[in-house]
């Protein structure tokens, strides 16, 4: 292009073409308002959305209602324990029977298993038991000086917020397959749902029942995230069965207990897995992006600070 | 073309001198020239340190310090309301026939915006930055920047990017938005007498050493480009948190003798930093227009830039070399220019700068938009409210509640002080002889 740009005193019989540039004053037969047909040529909608079918986007939200279905489950345990129809041997039977079934579950899905991963793993455990049960004597009398209602008022919101804040996506405790670190948030959340389970125990009349309770919970929900994400890697078609078997389960024990709190469990796994997934597809259309030149550059590589 | 009636403007930002920065040049420079063509201006930002009051500057330009605190990156708190009176009684006072803001980011510049419109007067603005629509940031920003424009006479923007930008951001028509460029003081810089000698090419880069200013790009470009050319010198002036970072690179590639970092250049100081170069060097992300390339081009610079924003708009073709924000595009882009280098004539350069970019221009064409904007309809205050509400469900009644508290604010104002106890500004002029 011929850069002559000193004409404007000279006008030339073809009138010049309008050009999109800053330099060179106002351009000689146009407004400096002038709008043309390359106005916003450049901009471009909606580039990256993503565009989502309702079956994939019903069977990511398997994995929300099947760990609403476990804190469910835990939340019955508390609820019969504290109502002491569970004993001290029953709930440590309970989670003898979660760990061993959590290391099978593991040794299952897991490819590479040696032996020193193994002995790792239970060096961890024992010395995690001995702690808790060094500790149950404190957790016995905690919140001795505080009503019930508080208590449960106080558990209640924790595990409201622990579901809130909890990363459904990967694993709490670092799978090794995982991409990320834990982020904030899911610290949150499981800080809460161990407070939680501090509390509850804090309600139980003998030690050996604290030192149960309190190992039950904290396996849950340290290990169960843990426990799906490989489950989920290993096969989606066992991970679906396992999440519907699980669902079922709870459906049950919680019709036995209350047959309200059954309604508004099976209210919301219905709100989860049907009405969510449709109501993102319908939403996705008044999706709008924009995105041209006035966009701040992404740099193709990383920082390390 | 008959209007040759002289305004009176209130200039409203909060980025002023003694801060220094593009949209403090371009408010500076444009209020001179405007005094030369026989216009009244008067300046408005808020206090500096302990500079408040009133001053005046060069060529009886009129500055109003006004004592409100800066909190946060050089803005005032927003307080809506706070800035009424005062601004009311600047407009009496100084009988101001038309209200020009500047940048989007200026919350003293919105309210006097808001405020001039409820007393009726008209108001042109100026928005010298860009937007992306994706973040939280911008979302907010770009809900206030509509609520200012959805009232506004004309609108200037400085590159044709910028004006696309803005008119996507704050659903204004494209007619009421002018494209009006910065420019440079060609006569402050000028190309050094001669070119510096020798083999050696240097490459200066001046900008804050921030993210949105590309200094990551610097990083990677600097040790490769003097890896390819042992003759090349990098002048680096400028400061900010990516500094360290720049720091370490010249360690970890030894290049302490070859990458001279300056730290803050003040602003008369550019020039003779420039001079001192063959190649400036620019890795903006993001950027409206970039009066940094205007300076380097008129020091007689080849420039080498990142295609972002209204930078390609901003110099011909053959003065300037774009590359892809991308080490290694730029990295190609500096051997072209390096390569082009032979041919570059400091003094031709200037001299085509010169009759690009002048101040003077600029004053002139912004002008045609006051006239524009002064013949405007008058407008009552519901059809005012009606083009609010059109600004979205929510925001939209927000606004126009906004605005009907500022209106009866203002009764209240003008009870409290009426117009006839406000004094007036005795006329003078000042004598052109330039002493201070």
């Amino acid at each position: 292009m011929v850069m002559d740009f000193n004409n404007s005193e000279i006008s030339s019989p073809p009138r010049p073409r309008w050009r999109k540039v800053a330099y060179g004053g106002m351009q000689p037969g146009f407004d400096d308002n002038n709008t043309d047909d390359s106005f916003l040529e450049d901009m471009v909608m909606n580039a990256s959305v993503v565009k989502r079918d309702l079956l994939k986007v019903m069977q990511d939200s398997v994995s929300i209602s099947q760990y609403l279905c476990i804190v469910a489950l835990v939340g019955l345990v508390w609820t019969y324990t504290l109502q002491s129809i569970l004993d001290e041997n029953s709930l440590l039977l309970l989670d003898v029977s979660l760990l061993g079934s959590g290391f099978i579950v593991l040794l299952l899905t897991k490819e590479m298993v040696s032996l020193n991963l193994l002995f790792h793993y239970i060096l961890n455990i024992s010395f995690f038991t001995t702690g808790l049960y060094v500790l149950a004597p404190i957790y016995h009398t905690l919140t001795k000086s505080i009503s019930s209602d508080s208590i449960w008022a106080v558990t209640v919101s924790l595990i409201i917020l622990h579901l809130f804040l909890h990363d459904y996506s990967g694993s709490t405790i670092r799978a090794p397959g995982a991409i990320k670190p834990p982020n904030l948030t899911s610290c949150v959340s499981l800080n809460a749902s161990v407070v939680a389970s501090v509390f509850i125990a804090s309600r139980l009349p003998s030690r050996l029942l604290v030192f149960a309770i309190m190992l039950f919970s904290l396996q849950v929900f340290l290990f169960a995230p843990f426990v799906t994400f490989c489950i989920k890697k290993y096969s989606f078609r066992l991970y679906l069965l396992f999440s519907f078997g699980l669902v079922v389960v709870t459906l049950s024990f919680v019709y036995m207990l209350h047959h309200l709190l059954f309604a508004l469990l099976l209210a919301l796994l219905v709100f989860v897995s049907v009405v969510c997934p449709y109501w993102l597809i319908k939403i996705q259309e008044y999706k709008f992006e924009i995105n041209g030149p006035w966009d701040e550059a992404k740099l193709c590589f990383d920082i390390t600070d | 073309m008959a209007d040759h009636k002289k305004h009176i403007i209130l200039m409203v930002s909060d980025f002023f001198y003694p801060n220094f920065g593009g949209v403090e040049n371009h408010i500076y420079y444009l209020s001179q020239c405007l005094l030369k063509l026989g216009h009244k201006v008067v300046v408005m930002t808020h206090a500096y340190g302990n500079r408040t009051g009133v001053r005046y500057m060069t060529g009886g330009l009129k500055v109003y310090y006004v004592p409100w605190r800066p909190f946060l990156m050089q803005n005032t708190l927003p307080t809506f309301y706070g800035t009424l009176p005062i601004i009311r009684t600047i407009l009496i006072r100084e009988k101001i026939s038309l209200v020009h803001g500047h940048q989007a980011f200026s919350t003293l510049c919105h309210e006097a915006l808001m405020h001039a419109r409820t007393m009726g007067y008209k108001v042109v603005f100026t928005d010298h930055s860009l937007y992306g629509f994706a973040d939280v940031g911008s979302i907010h920003m770009n809900k206030v920047l509509q609520f200012t424009l959805a009232d506004v006479s004309q609108a200037i923007c400085v590159s044709h990017t910028s004006k696309e930008n803005t008119v996507l951001r704050s659903g204004l028509p494209p007619e009421k938005v002018f494209v009006i460029p910065n420019a440079v003081d060609t006569a402050m810089f000028k190309p050094g007498p001669e070119r510096p000698l020798g083999n050696e090419i240097v490459i200066v880069v001046i900008s804050r050493l921030v993210y949105r200013k590309g200094a990551d790009l610097l990083v990677e470009v600097i040790p490769e480009v003097c890896h390819l050319y042992p003759n090349v010198r990098f002048v680096v002036g400028g400061d900010g948190p990516k500094r360290v970072r720049l720091e370490e690179m010249r360690e970890k590639h030894s290049l302490q003798d070859r990458v001279e970092m300056l730290g803050a250049v003040p602003h008369a100081r550019v020039q003779s930093v420039l001079i001192s170069g063959h190649i400036f060097l620019n890795s903006s992300l993001t950027e409206a227009f970039c009066i940094a390339i205007l300076e380097a081009a008129s020091c007689g610079l080849l420039t080498v830039s990142t295609r972002v924003g209204g930078v390609p708009e901003v110099l011909p073709d053959d003065m300037i070399v774009l590359a892809e924000p991308d080490p290694g595009d730029m990295v190609l882009a500096i051997r072209k220019a390096i390569s082009l280098l032979p041919k570059i004539d400091p003094q031709v350069m200037h001299e085509r700068m010169k009759k690009l970019y002048t101040w003077h221009d600029v004053a002139k064409r912004t002008e045609i938009v006051y006239n524009r904007a002064l013949k405007c309809p008058n407008q009552n205050l519901l059809e005012r409210l009606s083009r609010y509400l059109s600004c979205g469900a929510w925001a939209g009644k927000l606004f126009c509640l906004v605005m009907i508290i500022d209106v009866l604010l203002l009764r209240l104002v003008q009870l409290w002080q009426p117009e006839e106890d406000i004094e007036e500004v005795p006329e003078f002029t000042v004598s052109n002889n330039h002493q201070d």
